[in-house]
């Protein structure tokens, strides 16, 4: 299967540093892919360039197979969910009506349905909305525009708990009805995790970790409780990060562990976590997971 | 729907700005009736150019109002930048009917019972009807496409980069008027002597061709605008 997105020694180099540097990733379609990584690590560029709004200075882009700068056959296939998203002076509603005209699998009935969701009126002007009702705006125009490849960029910000959870349950809902290639950039990791089919996480504009996210979990444990008990446990094991208060000790260690070293955790009374989606991103953005091939987590998803 | 056409739509979504364009007409004619129109001459046609001006700032506004949306909507740059030159042509036309009318009515009634001159721009617009359209078609278009040029300088480099957009036109100028008028040349005497022996016509072929050019560099200067 060809990927809907494919992207080869990608650089993005700006007049004082580089946002991307020599980026390559392939993203199957139908699949929802997280794009994780700290402030400035290069994500909003990444998809500026991918939805044909920014240009790269070195490298191939491919979405639904071509590149996507300057050519309609891809943009009209391709709908962009912006955080910073500039709009003329108009009302909600004629910006839904000039969507429609140019996403050919419209769909205004969920348009509608979303903003009485999120509770923005059509007659409103774009420039009164708050800043919550504003990404509102955004991610209905994002998901009723049932692109083949949908790009969400921070969609959220200033939206409540409610509505974020609103948002998930519709993007999955309308995703096993019409799937496509979803790629989404996030902060609320955690809140979102559960969409994620993979993760990309980049950081300083590399790409440092690419992996399914069912590979992830489990792939580290934090194993917290008596120092003796923990370096036991520990013992011969890849570790990311390791902690020491007075007796107690809390290491996170790489790799399954198996149903003996669970018992004997338990009887020494260690505490044993899973690492969560976030967690993994935090040490990945660290520089603990090198982006090599023997790590087996990051080639999980090339084969699959 | 062809995009050039969906563009245009969509720069019309919110139709205001074009709407209010002719209500600039009645200021300025007051404003010309009231100065220049009771002085000798009655000639007020001067506050007209603010007609052209409010116009060429629309064009100039499609670009910093309208084009990060509609990238959005997946619009290509040179699809966005030839269906609002296109609106514009249109906006053109149709305003230009408009003034030629107006210019009919004036010579109609002797400048409104003023004997003023307002819509009959000497020279310019003083002559028939169809004449008068075509050459205030041809100005409003091209001021139209200048203003988007400027609009997109801006958009990708900011105020520095339209000075120097600014500068780079005026040595352009200067340079020819220049090379024009050095005598050992004799390029003025071959042209004639002067503009003079250039009819209102000619003068809007001269226009139109500059437009052309002026199509043709913001057309180029789009192409990797980022928003």
């Amino acid at each position: 299967m060809t990927p809907a997105i494919s992207v080869t020694g990608l650089t993005r180099r700006y007049r004082d540093h580089t946002a991307l540097d020599d980026v390559s990733l392939a993203i199957g379609s139908g699949t929802i892919t997280g794009l994780l990584g700290r402030n400035g690590a290069g994500k909003t560029t990444l998809l500026r360039i991918l939805a044909g709004h920014e240009f790269p200075s070195s490298g191939s882009v491919r979405v639904l197979g071509g590149p996507p700068a300057e050519n309609e056959e891809v943009l009209r296939r391709l709908a962009f969910v912006r955080e910073d998203q500039i709009y003329p002076e108009i009302k909600v509603g004629q910006a839904l009506r000039a969507a429609s005209w140019f996403y050919p699998n419209w769909d205004g009935t969920l348009a509608s349905l979303l903003l009485e969701d999120f509770g923005v009126r059509t007659d409103k002007a774009v420039k009164k909305l708050s800043r919550g009702q504003r990404s509102a705006l955004g991610i209905t125009i994002g998901l009723a525009a049932r692109a083949e490849v949908t790009l969400f960029d921070e969609p959220y910000a200033g939206l409540d708990a409610v509505a974020r959870q609103l948002f998930y349950d519709r993007l999955l809902a309308d995703f096993a009805q019409f799937p496509r290639t979803v790629l989404f950039s996030t902060h609320l990791i955690d809140e979102a995790a559960a969409l994620f089919e993979s993760v990309i996480v980049i950081d300083k504009g590399r790409v440092v970790l690419d992996a399914a996210a069912d590979a992830l979990r489990g792939v580290a444990t934090r194993i917290s409780g008596p120092c003796l008990a923990v370096d036991a446990l520990a013992q011969g094991r890849e570790v990311w990060e390791r902690r020491k208060l007075g007796s107690q000790a809390s290491v996170v260690v790489v790799g399954p562990l198996s149903a003996d070293e669970r018992e004997r955790a338990r009887s020494a009374g260690v505490d044993l976590t899973p690492l969560s989606l976030q967690q993994i991103m935090v040490q990945a953005a660290a520089g603990a997971i090198a982006p090599t091939p023997e790590t087996s987590v990051m080639t999980e998803r090339t084969r699959a | 729907m062809n995009t050039w056409v969906k563009v245009a739509r969509y720069d019309l979504v919110r139709p205001a700005n074009y709407l209010v364009l002719p209500w600039v007409l009645p200021f300025c004619f007051a404003v010309g009736a009231v100065t220049a129109g009771r002085s000798p001459g009655h000639d007020a046609a001067g506050f007209l150019s603010s007609f052209f001006v409010y116009f060429g700032v629309l064009g100039m506004q499609t670009i910093g109002r309208s084009l990060p949306f509609a990238l959005t909507l997946g619009c290509s740059r040179g699809s966005f930048y030839r269906g609002t030159a296109l609106l514009g042509m249109a906006l053109a036309l149709v305003l230009g009917l408009m003034l030629a009318a107006l210019q009919a009515l004036e010579r109609a009634t002797d400048g409104w019972g003023l004997s003023m001159r307002f819509f009959r721009v000497p020279y310019l617009l003083s002559g028939s009807w169809y004449a008068a359209w075509l050459t205030a078609t041809v100005i409003l278009f091209a001021v139209f496409v200048y203003g988007m040029w400027y609009g997109i300088v801006y958009s990708r480099w900011g105020l520095l980069g339209t000075l120097a957009f600014v500068a780079a036109q005026t040595l352009v100028v200067v340079a020819a008027v220049v090379a024009v008028s050095f005598e050992h040349w004799h390029l003025w005497s071959a042209a004639g002597g002067s503009f003079a022996g250039l009819t209102a016509l000619g003068l809007t072929g001269v226009i139109a061709a500059l437009a052309v050019v002026l199509l043709a560099g913001g057309h180029v200067t789009i192409r990797r605008a980022t928003v």
